[in-house]
């Protein structure tokens, strides 16, 4: 790709960028939210047509007009929102968009799958719905679903978001296969362990601009760092180790069970105590309870068995009072629980509010009060908006989260839950937003975080529970990897 | 205007022409006599606005449950024993106190006859499009089973039910504005404060844009659904008693004649804010008004001024919708 500029209206999001990807390499397009990664990979994709420049696919100039044409060129994209359709079978969904003619006929299509499963040490059950994969599951049939289409040329666009350690690796391992057999990938992150361990290129875009493009030199000692410089453009500090300043008991979780959606034990026994002044981190691998944890911590879900205290006395019932009482959460799944898309920024912010001040005086909006706040919610970690009334649908996906994480820090809550609040967040946001929880709770909240990453909770958080199985461990102070890592899978 | 819409228009004109060329209609007065049919004169505009009130309020009834997420398809039946239930009560009580007391068991009723939907939709996820199209056959036979039975007028040889002995007056003669009329733009006004200004409307909003992140953000989603559908079933009540006191003065079978199909597609072409259902509403009132005195005046047969309607939909809807893609886009 070469010079390529491409303007939304008067944003230029990419300015003269090119990137020239090696066959049969694994190329790294790195930078921080609104760099103009996902744009030059759409550009290349055939979703966005460039403004100017041209690029070239296999020494051959191409101009796609759309993703299809791009597909029948030999290259896929498996975008950072997985296009898993969780009515389907497995199988649907693999040919889904290049059914192998008008009728499917099963068996030849079982056979083939079961071959590509097979080249890369994937098992998968074809007629089983899909709405059952875990996380790193949807991802393996993201692949699979490239191999499908004879993909040659692979553009993956943070495929690690949700993925745990192990399975990180795993995918790697898998996409060093693919490598190796002539293909090419290009994998759009922004986590630079990964990059160093397993990338052979690099290309870090910044504001929309090409600021570096070199090889991966592992033995390169403060790589790391430098390219974290690279794509902030100045030099990253690394926070103070916190001291945690142990206040008034506020959260007391005891024999707690809980109940999964299948009715299962999803939560088998969970006793902790959360004190003013501490960042606790839950780590495990997904699906080991943490869901389930939440969501009876909300609200949403009642508990099976045990009690919840919340300062002292019995925790309101319904996630209303809960939110009255000063309790405020990140949820997971930002598109589906943590903001209305189509609605406009101060609207966004009052979700979860609406009944009080700023917002409202209980019974009819102050849409003054509204907008204030959202500025201010908006201004907190620097969210890059149009206007406040626009909808929070216009904002990329790691503005939003900002967004998000900001209201549930907005207006002194006290008990902080968290599910995943540095998802699509770049290395510079993910601080800020640690720093603004530690301030919040230095001033007398408290807030229990979940992350599938276990550095970030290590960096980050006080001390660490560990959830295996629906049954939770603290592991204390412990600072040590492996031994957290142990209690995640259940091996301690 | 972009070249697409216009080639949707043209389109449309040009596929209306050919239909009523075909037909041996001639086509140029049939066109003008369709706008002078909703427009021509007073007379004919109060006719027009009599026309709109029902869609409006009907309207305003989908309208209402659309917000909160739920395609009430069921306005119809609603609509239907709102009315029968009105005009018992008018019938049994005489003047104004049978028309306030008709007025509120129009709307209780309507509401009733939404229920079990809504409870379907809260507690068994049952889709409510399944539900009142149900629910509109059974208040279809069953008003019809009433007004050819125990409330059928003994003096009379319809299915119907005795005239009621007072209806509700006009506000103005030239043009007429009736009662209805006005309710309808009062709710409607009334029904945009609550939704952009009041918390419960900002709740309502939310459940039907994101029901999990209204759960999330401690709305009881359940309870918003339910009564949003029990509003929307007693504003259908409250539409089809309002025709009975203030145009028909009576139920008879096969009362609703579309009103609560026409005013989905009032509150579908309204869009997101509740004042669109005005000009909405009357869009479809004019072009039924029109449609109806070519049938009258030329002899077009009924199912060519279905066309006609339809066509209109589709550029009004083209329209809209366009708006609505280009603000998404950007």
């Amino acid at each position: 790709m070469e010079g390529i500029t491409k303007q939304f209206g008067t944003v230029v999001a990419l300015d003269n960028v090119s990137l020239n990807v090696r066959k049969g390499s694994i190329h790294a397009v790195v930078g921080e939210n609104g760099a103009g990664k996902t744009t030059l990979m759409k550009i290349l994709y055939g979703a966005y047509p460039a403004t100017t420049g041209r690029y070239s696919v296999n020494s051959k100039s191409q101009r796609f007009k759309n993703s299809a044409e791009a597909i029948s060129a030999g290259i896929g994209m498996v975008s950072q929102h997985y296009s898993i359709i969780a009515e389907l079978t497995c199988l649907e969904n693999l040919m889904l968009g290049s059914e192998p003619g008008w009728m499917i006929s099963k068996t030849p299509a079982i056979q083939r799958a079961n071959d590509l499963a097979k080249q890369m040490g994937f098992q998968f059950d074809w007629e089983a719905s899909a709405a059952t994969l875990s996380p790193a599951g949807a991802q393996k049939l993201e692949i699979l679903k490239l191999l499908w289409r004879n993909s040659q040329i692979m553009i993956l666009d943070e495929p690690t978001a949700m993925l745990t350690p192990q399975d990180s690796d795993a995918l790697f391992a898998s996409l060093k296969m693919l490598v190796d057999r002539g293909a090419t990938v290009i994998v759009v992150t922004h986590r630079l362990p990964e990059v160093i361990e397993h990338c052979d290129h690099v290309t870090v875009l910044r504001g929309g601009k090409l600021v570096a493009d070199e090889p991966v030199n592992e033995s390169e000692a403060n790589l790391a760092s430098r390219l974290a410089e690279l794509i902030v453009g100045h030099a990253v500090t690394m926070p103070e180790p916190r001291v945690a300043n142990l206040g008034e008991s506020i959260l007391v979780v005891r024999d707690v069970m809980v109940k999964g959606s299948r009715g299962d034990d999803a939560v088998k026994r969970a006793n902790f105590e959360l004190r003013a002044g501490e960042i606790v981190g839950v780590a495990g691998v997904d699906g080991s309870g943490q869901r389930e944890l939440f969501a009876a911590l909300y609200g949403t879900t009642p508990i099976a068995a045990g009690k919840i205290e919340f300062h002292g006395a019995s925790i309101p019932a319904t996630p209303r009072e809960r939110l009255q009482a000063e309790i405020r959460w990140i949820p997971e799944d930002r598109h589906a629980q943590a903001v209305i898309e189509e609605w406009r920024l101060d609207e966004n912010a009052a979700l979860g509010q609406q009944r009080q001040t700023p917002y409202s005086d209980g019974a009819r909006v102050n849409r003054t009060g509204r907008k204030e706040a959202a500025e201010q919610i908006a201004a907190k970690f620097k969210t890059k908006f149009g206007k406040i009334s626009d909808p929070i649908a216009s904002l990329s996906g790691g503005n939003q989260q900002r967004f998000v994480n900001a209201r549930a820090l907005y207006a002194s809550p006290k008990l902080i839950l968290a599910f995943q609040p540095a998802r699509g967040l770049d290395i510079e946001a993910t601080r800020a937003f640690y720093e603004e929880l530690s301030s919040a709770v230095t001033a007398g909240a408290t807030a229990l975080v979940v992350s599938f990453d276990l550095d970030e909770l290590l960096q980050y958080t006080d001390r660490i529970l560990v959830m295996n199985r629906g049954e939770l461990y603290d592991a204390g102070q412990t600072r040590d990897r492996l031994d957290i890592g142990k209690l995640m899978v259940g091996a301690a | 205007m972009n070249w697409r819409l216009t080639f949707l228009i043209v389109g449309c004109l040009a596929a209306i022409w050919a239909l009523l060329s075909i037909g041996g209609f001639p086509v140029a007065t049939v066109f003008k006599d369709m706008v002078f049919g909703s427009f021509g004169n007073v007379k004919i505009f109060s006719k027009t606005l009599r026309e709109v009130a029902p869609l409006l309020i009907a309207g305003t009834a989908v309208f209402v449950g659309l917000r909160a997420g739920l395609f009430n398809i069921g306005v119809e039946g609603q609509y239907t024993v709102g009315a029968l239930a009105c005009a018992a009560v008018a019938v049994w009580i005489p003047g104004p106190v049978g028309i306030v007391l008709g007025t509120i068991c129009g709307m209780i009723v309507g509401a009733l006859w939404a229920f079990p939907a809504a409870w379907i939709k809260a507690y068994r996820n049952g889709h409510e499009v399944i539900t009142t199209i149900m629910l509109n056959n059974i208040a279809t036979f069953a008003t019809t089973a009433l007004v050819a039975g125990p409330l059928k007028d003994p003096a009379s040889d319809n299915t119907s039910t005795a005239s009621i002995p007072m209806m509700l007056p006009s506000l103005t003669k030239k043009p007429e504005i009736t009662i209805a009329l006005m309710v309808g733009v009062t709710l409607v006004t009334l029904l945009w404060y609550w939704i952009k200004r009041t918390v419960a409307g900002y709740e309502l909003e939310a459940v039907g844009a994101n029901p999990s992140a209204a759960e999330m953000a401690g709305i009881a989603v359940r309870r918003v659904t339910i009564s949003a559908m029990l509003a929307s079933g007693a504003i259908a009540g409250l539409a089809g008693a309002l025709q009975v006191l203030v145009v028909e003065g009576r139920f008879y079978k096969d009362f609703a004649q579309g009103y609560g199909f026409d005013s989905l597609g009032v509150a579908l072409l309204a869009g997101g804010n509740p004042l669109g259902l005005i000009p909405s509403a009357f869009a479809f009132g004019a072009i039924k008004k029109g449609a109806s005195f070519i049938t009258v005046e030329h002899g077009v047969p009924k199912g060519m001024t279905l066309i006609i309607l339809g066509f209109s939909i589709v550029v009004f809807a083209a329209m809209r919708y366009r708006k609505q893609a280009m603000r998404v886009s950007q």
